[in-house]
Parts: structure tokens; sequence; C-alpha cells
């Protein structure tokens, strides 16, 4: 894919002067400043001091009657808590902080690729690898916790004994695959709504592309949900375990 | 439904017998290379997830109809299960990107 460095890193590179140089094999061996070479880390790193300014917004201004902000950040909070104690039975706001930072980093990465100017950090590949890494490390850390290593590589073994040799290799191999499929859902769902509103951009550049990016903004949330739903269910699968 | 498949396997086969013709004998390039083929195996992919998805909003619709108050939790595990199939799509979508 050619590379399409955002208005906003392009602009903070001419303001700062910062030096521009061929970046190899890639984007043809354009020359790029290292922020329009590495723009989706900009959006990542964008996005975290948005997530902390607001987190730290609502903390200062913390009151028994909370005003409209507060409220907002209340009911997302509240939203991710039943969402993640629907699923796990045991503890479940041991997960909520990380679960929830990752749904509100997600949908603002989401959110990034819509505003024109903007870099997208989830239209690459290496940002929702990292947040799949993240949670993968995440739940297999959790599942050993909480079950023991030897149970928790047991477990994989399946309810019936003697199918131990069948059934442990599938599984090991499906959890690696969970990585792969975790991150690749978000980023080619993104991705590939950025590439049709581009040709549509293309297409016709006035009025005919709203429609599509409403849909955009629809799919960012839903992909949003989507992602911290499935890193919830693979945590629950994995400190789950019967007494 | 049958004849549909029934094309469509034949469209692929043909497909396949094209691009090895062509790449058996000269460097020219043929139209079912590369690109297009990436493209119109996606197109294949769509129109299977348009199937499976359409059932399963199907059968998510009834349910919500015969018991509005589980309305919650059926949306829920509907949407979980469209992200699901819809992956498919986009694992071929990845490699269309891939494609050069």
């Amino acid at each position: 894919m050619e590379h399409h460095a955002s208005y906003l890193a392009t602009l903070l590179t001419n303001l700062l002067h910062l030096a521009r140089h061929p970046w190899g094999s890639f984007a043809h061996g354009q020359a790029l400043s290292i922020l329009e070479r590495y723009d989706h880390l900009f959006a990542a790193v964008l996005a975290t001091l948005v997530i902390m300014a607001l987190a730290l917004a609502t903390r200062i201004k913390l009151s028994r009657i909370p005003g409209p902000f507060q409220q907002t950040m209340e009911f997302l909070i509240t939203f991710v808590r039943n969402l993640v104690a629907d699923n796990i039975a045991h503890h479940p706001d041991r997960y909520v902080p990380l679960i929830g930072t990752l749904g509100l980093f997600i949908l603002l990465n989401n959110l990034f690729g819509l505003a024109p100017g903007l870099p997208s950090g989830t239209g690459n590949w290496n940002v929702t690898l990292a947040c799949a890494l993240v949670v993968f490390f995440y739940y297999n850390f959790h599942g050993m916790k909480s079950q023991g290593f030897l149970r928790y590589l047991g477990h994989f073994a399946g309810p019936v004994w003697f199918l131990w040799w069948l059934m442990w290799p599938l599984e090991i191999l499906g959890l690696l695959s969970r990585i792969l499929s975790h991150s690749l859902r978000l980023f080619g769902n993104i991705a590939g709504e950025h590439v049709v509103s581009l040709i549509f951009f293309t297409l016709v550049p006035l009025l005919v592309p709203v429609p599509l990016m409403v849909m955009g903004l629809f799919f960012g949330m839903i992909q949003a949900f989507v992602f911290i739903m499935l890193a919830t269910i693979y945590v629950s699968g994995a400190v789950s375990h019967d007494h | 439904m049958k004849k549909f498949l029934t094309t469509a396997f034949l469209f692929t086969l043909a497909t396949f017998a094209f691009a090895e013709g062509t790449a058996a004998t000269v460097a020219t390039k043929s139209l079912f290379e590369g690109q297009f083929l990436a493209h119109l195996s996606l197109a294949i992919a769509a129109a299977g997830c348009g199937l499976a998805q359409g059932k399963a909003v199907v059968a998510a619709c009834e349910g919500i109809a015969r018991n509005p108050q589980a309305a919650g939790n059926i949306r829920t595990t509907m949407i979980i299960g469209l992200a699901l199939i819809e992956a498919l799509v986009i694992y071929v979508l990845v490699a269309a990107f891939a494609v050069k």
C-alpha cells in the first residue's frame, strides 16, 4: 500500500522544521520526516494524551453531584464494567482498567481516522497487533495466576482425557491464531473503511462520502466494542475454573 | 442456489485455467493475475459473508420478536457472531491489500 502522510504530521513537520530523508524501500523511497513515517504511532500517542487529559479532568472536578461531563465519563465506565461483569464471574473489577482503557484507545483511534487531516492509529497493523499482543499476554498471565501454571496448560487438553494428544496442539494453535484474528479484524475494518472513503472522495468529493462516513462512525464504535468484548471473553475463558 | 453455486464453481475453475495458460506462454500481463484475482476473491468472500450474516440477523430478529425481554443478550451475541463472520472477509481483504 502507498503511504499517505496525514495533514497534521506534514504541518507539524513544516512548523518544527524536522529533517526529511528517504526511507529505503518504504513509500517508493520518498523523503519523509519521522513524524510522517510513523504517523500511526503519532496518532496512538495523541489518543493516549487525550485519554489522560480526560481522566485528569474528571479526577480533578470529581463531585457528588455530577455535571454533564462527569456523567458521560461515568456512563462509559459503567458500560465497560457491566460488560466485564456480565462475562467474568469472579473479581470482574480487576479487569476493568485495562479493558476500558483499550476500548477508549481504540475508539479514539477509530474516530481519528474519520477526522480530516488527523492520522489514524488503528488503520495500521502495527498498532492493532500491539493491542492484540497486550491482550494475549494479559489473559495468559491471569489464567496462569488464577489456575496455576500447570493446570492452565492442562486445561487446553479438553474434557476427555484420552484425546489430549489431539486437543492440546489444536488448542495451542487456536490460542496463537487468536492474536492474528483479533488484530486483523480491527485493522482490516478500519483500513478498508479508509480505502473505501478514499475511493468515494476521488469519485465525488462533495456530499456523497458523508453517509459513508456516518457509517464509518458507527462501525468505529462497533469495532471498538467488539475488540473489548472479545478481550473480555478471552480473559473469562482463561480465568474461569470449576471448584 | 444450486445453479448459482455451479456457475461460481465453473467460473473459478475457468479463472485458474486462464491463469495457468497465460503464465505458461508469455510474460504478458494477464487479466487473471494479481490484483484482479484478489478483487474477485474478495467479491466471492463478500457474497458468502452476506448470506451468512443474513442468516444470523434473521435468527436474531426471530429471537427478539418471540422474546423481546432477551433483546439485550441476543443483540450482544449477534454482534459478536457478525464480527466473527466478518473477520473471514477481512482476511481476504488483507490478502488483497498484500497483493501488489
